[in-house]
């Protein structure tokens, strides 16, 4: 009965909190408006003093200032200095890093045929092992929390009991999940295969002799002197290294096209075991490919549909437990699967620490990066165990794409930066939809926001990936 | 065990994979089948469907596409069985999918269909009993089955409670039409509750004392080794008999001509074991005769069970003319409308204190049980039969369709099917125990119609 007195307190004081924040944003707008743009500011009055000088003194003064000085230099002098001028022009020129351009991409579509209902992976995982039903539950528990929708896809040979997952089976995946989506690239940019200057496939858990990379060069028949690379066991971020790889090929071939085709294939890992650590990848992983077209050439800047502005690579894997974070190995019944340890989410979140710490400086405003010194200056010196200033990163991006792991990875990842729900609508959209297509997932990603309608020119977006390794890769677009 | 002569070795059937196909849209979550009175009388029974084709590929990457698009609008064919809140059993749409069984036959084709019988015909579908807890086991199961040198055999099994013939040849034949990218013919209409009976008008309506008399016929002790023969009858042959009958009896039809024709032969074949005043049992589908009719598509049991009895002489003297006026007149006066609902109605009050449903008899047999499939043959002469419709290629219809009962052994079963030739032509499926059909299948009285045998077992 002296709750009804509190009530009204407790209201006062959370309008008086909701008018602070309001008041603080504004202030935050403000500096940051004031410090971004400091140079700029401190330009105009600059500007305005000599426009106001140089209207006062005539057209004659101006004449007299300039000859006075210049009468100063001789002709040698004065050739000097243009040249100097012309030398340092060039050599800007020179060093600047060819820009690099994405034409388009192309996502796999799996075919609603492979379609895998809860239901169904239950009866599966059950039938499979009849003698397990505990790991069973726990398969289901995880698929139900996982945020998966009933519209993922797992490629044929892994719909049969038992699962039959034949090497042949397996390329029969890889042929048709990536021959269907380099069509699908071809057809939408208008390249031809014999243009491809730089072919580079990235594959984890399925690395056949002779490699992807050729699979795709015999049936599409490219170039005999094609630079052509396949990137096997490098996890899930897998995307952003093939992008750097492209990137700094480009870099020293000019006039190039590089195509780059980041997929996972399931056939051979699906788990028939029962060690729970090792089932998580059963449960998450869906099939997915995507194939993006880059180049540094001059005349494609216009279709293009983003410029790669920086790709940030971070490896924890001097760190014993990071490396043994994702390990495959076999189990005590010598059944082959991909082991997930318990310490997965502190490791990814001290790999985005790191990553983030590189690439803060290149991405982030001067606003952002003076709070950021500031606090850390302040937490040297003063507060030792305060919590460090995360910098607002939707400050430097539109868009972001998470690497949609799992539901857990995407929250984790939403905490840790202070995204919106509409930041990470695409991550999750694309893990419910799709799944954890595992390297290609930040290209449905991408795919979502721009179907979305929501990718303006201009906008930036941050990838970010986890994987194996333990890696936090970023790429800026 | 090794024979030396040929058709006398069991061909074998090696199931070879086992996978799930699943539909191509998700069905919406939490969604239920109820099943109706009459579904759950016929619990007791399952349903196996065997479409054989004489050549043409049956490619999985082929036939899994429409299949996968088409169980879009069958939820209750991908969900899986469980009880209600009651006790009785629904059908959980849970989005599971159909078992289906892949398999390789040793024999061809040719071979299998002259000489392999009912329990060889038991390999060509998966045959399963409802498991205690069928929350993981799929209800309809189908098995394509390879034959030596070419040949395929489409197997579906389900048990009763969910589909009648005509439903589970109408899934085939939707499957087929996807396939050739056809619009589906006969869309299912899911709803049981279409057939909630309207109030009873007459008063004299035998059928609930005749479903009453089934419930609580004693299950005999043993059951008989049944053996089958399927007899195929040509249009000119039915023809011919057709008009010496119709000279007496001008209304008489191919079905009350087969009934009385095998009714007649059987009773003698049989003489030695019958005891009482001969009766059969007719199992017709109602869908077209209501006076509401159902269309085709409904999904679930719409069939009528009645009895006809006559006298022993009238079967002993063979007068064919006079056994099928009979049929004929019980077919046809049969007040359908009345009749069935009443018997819908009568399967709807055996419930407990619970509303749980009393236990389900046995709706086929034991008596002797004649099966009208006619009604596949639909009212436009120049179409096919609907089971004869389904093409997985195109221009390849089945060369046979059988259709086996399970939990029928007893007297015996007749099944009067349409033939692929058309016309007036049929096919007339008996099982019967083992020594009578042996007896059956040299009865000249039949031998006078030439008909072809098929399915008739190592003889």
């Amino acid at each position: 009965h002296s709750q009804p007195l509190f009530l009204p307190q407790k209201k006062k004081k959370n309008k008086r909190k909701k008018m602070d924040s309001v008041r603080l944003k504004y202030v935050k707008l403000g500096y940051a408006y004031l410090v971004n743009n400091f140079l700029r500011l401190l330009l105009v009055p600059i500007m305005w003093a000599s426009t106001v000088e140089v209207l006062r003194m005539g057209p004659e003064e101006i004449l007299a200032v300039l000859g006075s000085s210049a009468g100063h230099l001789d002709r040698i002098q004065i050739l000097f200095f243009l040249l100097l001028v012309v030398f340092i022009f060039t050599v800007y020129l020179m060093s600047k890093p060819r820009p690099i351009y994405l034409v388009d991409y192309a996502l796999y579509k799996p075919s609603p045929v492979w379609r895998v209902p809860f239901s169904t992976f239950m009866e599966h995982s059950r039938l499979n092992r009849p003698y397990s039903p505990k790991s069973v539950e726990f398969q289901m528990r995880i698929l139900e929390r996982s945020g998966l929708g009933e519209e993922t896809c797992l490629p044929p040979a892994i719909h049969y009991i038992p699962v039959e997952p034949t090497v042949e089976a397996a390329h029969e995946e890889a042929e048709t999940v990536i021959f269907t989506t380099i069509d699908d690239l071809l057809s939408k940019t208008g390249v031809k295969p014999r243009d491809i200057d730089i072919l580079i496939v990235n594959c984890s858990l399925f690395s056949p002799t002779p490699s992807l990379s050729a699979m795709v060069i015999n049936k599409y028949k490219m170039r005999s002197n094609i630079k052509s690379f396949s990137l096997s066991g490098m996890g899930c971020s897998c995307s952003p290294i093939s992008v750097d790889l492209a990137r700094d090929l480009l870099q020293i071939q000019p006039n190039s096209y590089a195509l780059v085709v980041s997929t996972e294939i399931l056939t051979p890992n699906y788990y028939q075991g029962k060690e729970r650590a090792m089932l998580l990848p059963n449960c998450l992983f869906r099939m997915g490919c995507a194939a993006i077209l880059l180049t540094n050439k001059s005349k494609e800047k216009n279709r293009a549909k983003y410029q790669l502005m920086h790709v940030v690579r971070t490896h924890k894997g001097s760190d014993e437990k990071a490396y043994r974070c994702v390990y495959q190995e076999e189990d005590p019944e010598g059944k082959v699967g991909i082991s997930l340890s318990k310490d997965l989410m502190s490791i990814a979140g001290e790999a985005l620490k790191s990553n983030i710490t590189t690439i803060g400086p290149l991405v982030l405003p001067a606003s952002e990066q003076l709070l950021f010194l500031l606090s850390l200056i302040s937490r040297k010196i003063f507060h030792p165990n305060g919590k460090p200033y995360i910098p607002d990163f939707k400050q430097a991006f539109e868009h972001f794409c998470i690497h949609a792991g799992g539901r857990g990875v995407i929250d984790q990842l939403q905490k840790n930066l202070e995204l919106s729900p509409a930041h990470v609508e695409a991550s999750r959209m694309t893990l419910h939809r799709f799944g954890n297509t595992s390297s290609s997932s930040l290209w449905y990603e991408l795919g979502y926001i721009e179907t979305k309608g929501r990718m303006k020119k201009g906008d930036r977006v941050w990838q970010i990936a986890f994987g194996s390794g333990f890696k936090c890769n970023s790429a800026v677009w | 065990m090794e024979q030396n002569q040929k058709n006398t070795t069991s061909p074998s059937v090696k199931v070879h994979s086992v996978l799930t196909i699943v539909s191509g849209t998700p069905v919406r979550k939490g969604s239920v089948c109820p099943l109706s009175p009459l579904d759950h009388a016929m619990a007791h029974h399952s349903l196996h469907l065997i479409f054989y084709y004489s050549c043409g590929s049956f490619d999985l990457d082929r036939i899994r596409p429409p299949l996968n698009d088409v169980l879009s609008l069958y939820p209750i064919v991908t969900g899986r069985l469980a009880r209600d809140g009651d006790g009785n059993w629904h059908v959980k749409c849970t989005d599971a999918g159909v078992r289906t069984y892949l398999a390789n036959a040793d024999v061809s084709i040719d071979e299998w269909l002259r000489f392999a019988g009912a329990d060889d015909e038991r390999l060509l579908s998966p045959w399963e009993d409802l498991p205690d807890d069928p929350h993981i086991w799929s209800p309809f199961r189908i098995q394509i089955t390879e034959f030596e040198g070419g040949g395929t055999a489409v197997g579906l099994s389900c048990p009763h409670m969910l589909a009648d013939p005509t439903s589970a040849t109408l899934l085939i034949k939707s499957w087929t039409e996807a396939l050739h990218h056809e619009p589906i013919a006969h869309p299912p209409l899911l709803h049981p509750l279409a057939l909630k009976p309207p109030p009873a008008t007459t008063t004299s309506i035998t059928s609930p004392v005749y479903y009453a008399a089934k419930s609580t016929r004693s299950e005999p002790k043993k059951s008989p080794k049944m053996a089958s023969a399927t007899f195929c009858f040509l249009d000119s042959a039915i023809k011919k008999s057709l008009s010496e009958i119709q000279s007496t009896f001008p209304d008489a039809t191919p079905f009350d001509l087969l009934v009385a024709l095998f009714w007649t032969r059987i009773a003698r074949v049989k003489r030695s074991t019958w005891d009482q005043t001969p009766s059969m049992s007719f199992c017709m589908d109602i869908r077209r005769r209501l006076q509401d009719p159902l269309p085709d598509g409904f999904f679930g049991n719409a069939l009528h069970f009645s009895q006809l009895k006559v006298g022993a002489h009238e079967l002993e003297c063979g007068d064919l003319c006079n056994v099928a006026e009979l049929v004929h007149c019980h077919v046809a006066g049969l007040d359908l409308q009345d009749e069935f609902w009443s018997a819908v109605d009568w399967l709807g009050s055996r419930k407990d204190g619970h509303g749980k449903f009393a236990s389900p008899f046995r709706m086929y047999g034991p008596e002797l049980t004649c099966v009208n499939m006619e009604h596949m043959i639909p009212d436009e002469s120049e179409s096919e039969p609907f089971m004869y419709m389904t093409q997985f290629v195109k221009g390849q219809k089945p060369v046979h369709v059988s259709c086996h009962v399970g939990n029928s052994e007893g007297e015996g079963l007749i099944l009067v099917l349409p033939s692929p030739e058309g016309g007036l032509a049929r096919r007339v499926a008996v099982m019967l125990p083992e020594e009578e059909m042996d007896r059956l299948v040299e009865d000249k009285v039949i031998l006078s119609l030439e008909p072809t045998f098929l399915l008739s077992g190592r003889m």
